[in-house]
């Protein structure tokens, strides 16, 4: 009788158990369709450039492999080395020398005691974040133009010729620079700005007590407890280092500017999809993945170290 | 709040007045290029010379720009087709991104860490855009919109948000289901998707607008101007200053009228077209996004 109950207690539990294993299979129908997804539009286009990188690819027929030659290539060249050159410019314009600006901003806007107008300012400035780089483009093409353009107004008070920005070589870099600015400056000062509402304001309060003046708490309270968040960005930001903003170079090139801004991902496309050198483009692809996994991985492990979070 | 038991100086006023300035001039640099645009796109024809750069006033009032863009049946099926990838497109960016983070958020689930580990590779190695290209035209898909739109399905970071908020869900919601005999499938759209309208508003509000703002897979993966979206007809007319098209094969306008037409303000009239959903929305990012996002900051 005993033995009977027992029987049908784990056999209800078997059951059960079966059951619950069942169910958690379950799970996986759930996870089906973005497994899919990113084998088919990651897995298979990674494991590809790696594979494509060390053949002479060929759509049809047989594809040898070749070792390194592409990168061989790649390395001899010229044009390459001079677009690789353009990325870390570039990029270094818009992770290092940007960096203090929303900051800065944050900091002023922090400071207003208007809460009206601090919104104001808010909403305008986080506005061009949510444009796409065509139209923010466009607003700049007509914004430089040399005829009829804003800037070119400006330029007639100090009583300067137009000058046409969008076609110059010295000057287009700082196109993209000051129009990364107007994109990010509002938008990137947000993470700032949250930092900054989560400073206890008994800091500012015992500060107070001791006779402290605004810059000193600025020095001594606020930047300090700033700095965390700083590394954060700074960091994750390197990850991205190699990238130097495709979709703003793309849509602001034209031929005379081409040699100052053409970078990596710029480069792939042109020589990939438009001349189809299929392989070529691979091996920039692989460099540019294999630098970008680097410093990923060092921007992980550093961001974890110093702030306790990392990017996984 | 923190100054409340500070006396107000005259140095204090003196600086309030000189940020206070400082910032709306940020405001004004934002407003003003785009202002202009508006400007320009309402502007009479015959007054439209007088519209300089920093004009931010229509000179007179005309929507001739409007009615020939509206006339044009290449930009008026562009913005179908913008519409369609964008609601198909984050509809389905929803839907599977929130099956993915529910099962990924058991901790049940089987081969969970192998699962996280290819969330891992997706999130630190980018694909080549040639394999990508090759897979694409592999599977067929090729100058169909849904090259477009699958394109980016899973965010894999919006998935690693939607996977956080769901295990902070208490698990007795979830248990209680389960005694009730609920599959997973009913305890995410009955318990957990209804507990999480906030995160999904937010990320349907990031994808919409991802998807709209997309041109570039458009232009590589479509060879049909009829399948064209906004963006990609945007990019023909103002950046690479296509102005025939801009009129259109198919206009019902006379060479006349057409020859009064002012090209820039025909751009101007693209440009704002392309801009006004994402300012209508705009009220809304503001409540659910800016409030204390961790997003800003990290370049893409």
């Amino acid at each position: 009788m005993m033995n009977a109950a027992m029987k049908v207690q784990s056999a209800a539990q078997t059951a059960r158990a079966r059951h619950s294993r069942n169910r958690e299979y379950g799970l996986l129908l759930l996870l089906a369709p973005a497994l899919v997804y990113f084998i088919v539009y990651h897995l298979i286009p990674i494991a590809g450039t790696v594979v494509m990188s060390f053949q002479d690819f060929r759509i049809v027929g047989k594809s040898p492999f070749v070792g390194f030659k592409h990168f061989k290539l790649l390395f001899s060249s010229p044009a390459f080395l001079q677009v690789l050159a353009n990325t870390l410019i570039i990029s270094f314009m818009k992770i290092v020398l940007f960096f203090p600006l929303p900051i800065i901003f944050a900091l002023l806007l922090n400071e207003i005691r208007s809460s009206f107008i601090r919104k104001f300012v808010q909403s305008t400035t986080y506005l061009p974040h949510f444009l796409s780089w065509v139209v923010i483009a466009g607003i700049w093409i007509a914004f430089l133009s040399p005829g009829t353009g804003g800037m070119n107004q400006i330029r007639g008070w100090f009583g300067l010729a137009p000058f046409d920005y969008m076609t110059d070589k010295g000057s287009i870099r700082w196109v993209l620079f000051s129009s990364e600015t107007w994109r990010s400056l509002g938008w990137d000062s947000i993470i700032y700005m949250t930092a900054l509402t989560n400073i206890s304001p008994s800091l500012y309060e015992s500060a107070d007590l001791d006779g402290a003046g605004p810059l000193q708490k600025m020095r001594y309270i606020t930047l300090p407890e700033l700095v965390p968040t700083m590394v954060t960005v700074f960091i994750l930001n390197m990850g991205f280092f190699l990238n130097a903003g495709f979709d703003q170079v793309f849509n602001m090139m034209n031929d005379s500017v081409i040699s100052k801004i053409d970078i990596l991902d710029t480069y792939v496309y042109r020589i990939g999809l438009l001349n189809m050198q299929y392989s070529f483009s691979s091996a920039a692809s692989l460099f540019k993945g294999v630098i970008g996994l680097l410093l990923t991985i060092f921007a992980h492990f550093s961001s974890k170290k110093i702030t306790g979070k990392g990017l996984w | 709040m923190k100054k409340s038991k500070v006396k107000i100086t005259t140095a204090d006023k003196v600086w309030q007045v000189f940020i206070v300035t400082l910032l709306l001039c940020v405001s004004v640099i934002v407003l003003v290029p785009i202002l202009n645009l508006i400007a320009l796109s309402l502007s009479d024809p015959a007054r439209v010379s007088e519209v300089r750069g920093l004009t931010i006033f229509p000179k007179g009032f005309s929507l001739v720009n409007y009615r020939v863009l509206a006339a044009n049946p290449l930009f008026m099926r562009s913005i179908l087709n913008s519409v369609f990838i964008t609601v198909v497109g984050t509809a389905l960016n929803l839907l599977v991104t929130s099956m993915a983070a529910f099962a990924l958020s058991r901790p049940k689930l089987p081969f969970k860490r192998f699962f996280m580990t290819i969330i891992i590779i997706v999130m630190i190695l980018e694909p080549g855009l040639v394999p990508e290209y090759l897979v694409v035209k592999g599977i067929g898909l090729m100058n169909s919109q849904w090259s477009v739109i699958l394109y980016k399905l899973v965010n894999v970071y919006y998935l690693i948000i939607l996977m956080r908020f769901f295990e902070d869900i208490p698990e007795s919601f979830i248990e209680a289901a389960q005694v009730d005999g609920a599959s997973y499938g009913t305890i995410l759209a009955k318990v957990i998707l209804p507990l999480s309208k906030s995160a999904l508003a937010t990320q349907s509000l990031f994808y919409g607008v991802y998807h709209w703002n997309e041109y570039f897979r458009s232009s590589i993966y479509l060879s049909d101007p009829n399948k064209y979206p906004l963006q990609l007809i945007l990019r023909q007319f103002v950046v690479l200053d296509d102005t025939a098209s801009l009129i259109g094969s198919g206009s019902l306008f006379s060479y006349d009228e057409a020859a009064r037409l002012n090209y820039d303000a025909l751009q101007a009239s693209t440009i704002i077209v392309a801009i006004l959903p994402v300012l209508i929305i705009y009220p809304l990012i503001l409540k659910y996004y800016a409030r204390g996002s961790m997003e800003g900051g990290i370049k893409e």
